[in-house]
């Protein structure tokens, strides 16, 4: 018996010594509470690297133990003691799920962490969960798959598989997958084609955390490939006025009518296509006769669009212009976000392919775009009339070096 | 009482008879002629004060027959320090040294004072031809063998004096608080910060807080127009009494010059008129046709996308640490202040040491290379150490620890 106290103090060293420094106070707080708990609890005996793993998790930070899920008897030193009445050893995907949501899908429980309670009921009806409560298919991730069975790490925590730049990767896991992704006949390179998205760019290069990552789109614990006739209300959820566009015009009805698979007909999914301005038409007879009517509103659209677009750059670059000269600025910017307003709206309403609209767009663009060229013209004036001030400088220079060269050459005489 | 008459009448006849041989000698043909001829008080101060003899002794000293257009870069360079401490004194009327002012007092100078934009690029053509003047006026002097004792004093002045140019530089490069100015001298600084030593004191002494900021501004505003121009006046008063006691230098190779040349005036007085007036048309010449660019306001929080040099020195900077890193910088460095010791070691008037050529050689070319690599990149804006998605790593396997 006092071997298996030193034991304790032992392992609990031990474990410390290797713990990370850099935690929250709360953490170490917490941590302090269960190292003082450990000279009691038997399950680090042997378990240290899973008591290492799970105490750096928000389970360990309120208080949850070993026994909480596994069950036994953590006041037994001894295994066969420790592991008899409750325990259940390690469960499997199945009874993983019901254990999660013995405490996640109780309400009295979550409310005071303020946490959903729906995530089982979710899970039920996503694609994972169809596999495996369904069809009992354990290829089908259970929650420990996303959540780690230890280290279960709050969603803002940059370390966690759930952080918003790490739930691509932790998809990827499985969904990179050729051997078990071959079985459902999905393909392999969601992820890289989402890494050079725009929405991938905008979450890992810009760390903008608006960008969708897949449980954007998918969701979540009910994760599930929208249909066809969910694509526009799925996109629409972040870009509203696009999708109200898309609506009113010809090919939202086409889309409500099921003979269009929403945005990703001109965008594609994973790798949410741009369609720059000048291959506007040139998407257009993708789908649509070349000489149709449609195809010719195609080829309107992309010279108002692009007419704006060089219009939007030459303002661009004349405010640079100006910058560069040492010109005050600050109201030409100004009127340039105007512009750039205008023109963001035409990105969006071409979906509607409402051409008047996208005229009078382009005609304020083009309007503001003048305006400040113009200023960028008077500055370069200005510096050409600077130029004349070398007539005088260099009519005196010369006049200096003549007069001086005769006089040299005269006193040399 | 007749007494104070008698004395009264000598004063008055003592001070018509000075005045009457001002007037006279007013009509010698000197520069002093007009204060002379119309100054009450000129003769009485003369008198005291021999100027006016001073004056003709300088004029008239005489120059080695060797003496001849290369010597006037020394004179070039006086030339381009006085014009930019006349621009540089016009600027400060309008210029505001505070990190939510400079940009735009600059803006200001640019575009609403009545030829503020010639005064400005004046003083910023002509920072980067002092350091060409000065480095080809060392140049002549290293190659004619001038550092050689007696003059090693001149020479390590001279050398000093370099180094005040490189400064005053330097901290100007800072005021336009400009995002090419702000990053320029964060990644100069960040350079010298890992050199060990005195490279992180030194760093920060002249930064005053954690990074470039308003602070760093006020304490290179203050070097720039106050501490710089005290000490560059010593050493150039310094610099001109060591040259005017010891004589120009004798050709290479000889102890003492053999032939007396022309006297300062009119001779060498018309070279140095039409040189400046040369010098003085390229600087307003550069300054109109190229003038200075300035870039978005500086802001800590957003490097731009690349580094606009606007100075030699700074080309030759960046140049040594994107190819060479800090170490390259330091040792370049260290070769330019090494020269301070060539007149140790070479000390025989007749004789070439061939090793202090070399370095020589070595700091001069490497210079003109670095600036014209330099001059000819385009450099990219400060590592900051962004991501980009392409470098995300692959999805790391679910499962701790």
């Amino acid at each position: 018996m006092k071997l298996g106290w030193i034991a304790v103090a032992v392992a609990t060293v031990a474990v410390f010594g290797e713990s990370p420094g850099a935690l929250s106070i709360t953490v170490q707080d917490a941590q302090s509470q269960v190292a003082a708990a450990d000279s009691v609890y038997g399950c680090v005996l042997c378990h240290a690297d899973k008591r290492r793993a799970f105490i750096e998790g928000i389970h360990s930070e309120r208080g949850i133990g070993c026994h909480d899920c596994h069950g036994g008897d953590p006041a037994s030193l001894e295994a066969v003691t420790a592991h008899s009445g409750t325990y259940i050893g390690t469960p499997d995907k199945l009874a993983t799920v019901e254990l999660c949501g013995s405490c996640h899908s109780d309400p009295d429980r979550m409310r005071q962490y303020g946490l959903q309670v729906g995530q089982v009921a979710e899970f039920r009806t996503s694609r994972h969960g169809q596999l495996l409560l369904g069809e009992r298919n354990t290829d089908a991730p259970t929650c420990t798959n996303c959540h780690d069975a230890h280290t279960i790490l709050t969603p803002d925590n940059a370390r966690s598989n759930v952080h918003p730049t790490n739930i691509p990767g932790t998809c990827a896991g499985c969904h990179q997958d050729e051997s078990l992704m071959a079985k459902y006949g999905l393909s392999t390179d969601q992820f890289e084609l989402y890494r050079a998205s725009a929405h991938g760019v905008g979450l890992f290069e810009r760390q903008n955390f608006a960008a969708p990552s897949c449980v954007g789109c998918h969701g979540s614990h009910a994760a599930m490939p929208p249909q066809v006739s969910e694509i526009a209300n799925v996109c629409g959820q972040c870009h509203v006025l696009v999708r109200r566009a898309f609506d009113a015009g010809p090919h939202g009805a086409a889309d409500r009518a099921g003979n269009l698979p929403g945005c990703t007909a001109c965008h594609s999914n994973h790798e949410t296509e741009r369609v720059p301005p000048d291959t506007i038409a040139e998407t257009c007879v993708e789908c649509h006769d070349a000489e149709s009517r449609a195809a010719q509103l195609g080829v309107e659209a992309e010279e108002l669009i692009v007419a704006a677009q060089n219009d939007l750059q030459a303002a661009d670059e004349a405010i640079e212009e100006l910058v560069v000269a040492g010109w005050q600025v600050g109201d030409l910017q100004f009127r340039y976000q105007t512009a750039l307003t205008d023109y963001l709206q035409i990105a969006e309403f071409q979906h509607s392919l409402d051409v008047e609209q996208l005229e009078d767009l382009g005609r304020r663009v083009g309007s503001i775009s003048r305006d400040i060229r113009a200023t960028a013209e008077v500055s370069a004036e200005q510096r050409w009339e600077h130029k004349l001030l070398l007539v005088p400088v260099w009519f005196l220079t010369l006049s200096a070096i003549v007069l001086g060269w005769f006089k040299l050459r005269s006193l040399k005489e | 009482m007749a007494s104070l008459i008698n004395r009264t009448r000598d004063v008055l006849s003592r001070w018509r008879r000075r005045f009457r041989d001002d007037l006279k000698a007013s009509t010698d043909a000197s520069f002093l002629t007009m204060p002379r001829f119309f100054g009450l008080l000129y003769g009485p101060i003369d008198r005291s004060l021999p100027i006016d003899q001073a004056l003709r002794k300088a004029l008239a000293y005489r120059l080695p027959a060797h003496v001849g257009w290369r010597h006037a870069l020394g004179g070039v360079a006086y030339l381009l320090f006085m014009v930019m401490v006349v621009t540089g004194v016009l600027l400060s009327l309008h210029y505001r040294p505070s990190s939510e002012e400079a940009y735009g007092s600059i803006q200001h100078i640019v575009t609403g004072v009545t030829f503020g934009w010639l005064v400005r690029d004046v003083h910023v053509w002509s920072a980067t031809l002092i350091v060409i003047v000065v480095l080809a006026h060392m140049a002549r002097v290293f190659f004619d063998g001038a550092y050689k004792p007696p003059r090693e004093t001149s020479w390590l002045i001279g050398l000093m004096l370099l180094f005040v140019v490189l400064a005053f530089g330097a901290t100007g490069y800072l005021l336009p608080w400009d995002q090419w100015a702000y990053w320029t001298v964060t990644e100069v600084l960040n350079t010298i910060a890992v050199l060990p030593l005195l490279g992180g004191v030194i760093v920060t002494a002249l930064t005053g807080d954690a990074f470039v900021s308003g602070a760093t501004l006020s304490r290179f505003f203050a070097l720039h127009v106050i501490i710089l121009p005290w000490i560059a006046f010593a050493l150039l008063i310094f610099h001109f009494r060591m040259i005017r006691t010891q004589g120009v230098a004798p050709p290479r190779g000889k102890a003492k010059s053999e032939t007396e040349g022309h006297s300062f005036f009119p001779h060498h007085l018309l070279r140095s008129f039409l040189v400046s007036v040369v010098v003085l048309a390229i600087v307003i010449s550069l300054a109109t046709l190229f003038p200075r660019p300035l870039a978005a306001p500086a802001s800590p929080v957003e490097p731009p996308g690349e580094l606009v040099s606007t100075w030699v020195v700074v080309d030759v900077s960046l140049a040594l640490i994107r190819f060479f890193g800090p170490w390259g910088f330091a040792l370049f460095t260290l070769l330019g202040l090494s020269m301070a010791f060539i007149p140790l070691f070479d000390r025989h008037p007749e004789r070439r040491h061939r090793p202090v050529t070399a370095v020589g050689v070595v700091f001069f070319v490497g210079f003109a290379i670095l600036w014209l690599v330099g001059h000819q990149l385009r450099f990219a804006g400060p590592d900051v150490g962004a991501p980009t998605a392409t470098e995300i790593a692959e999805p790391a396997q679910s499962g701790l620890p």
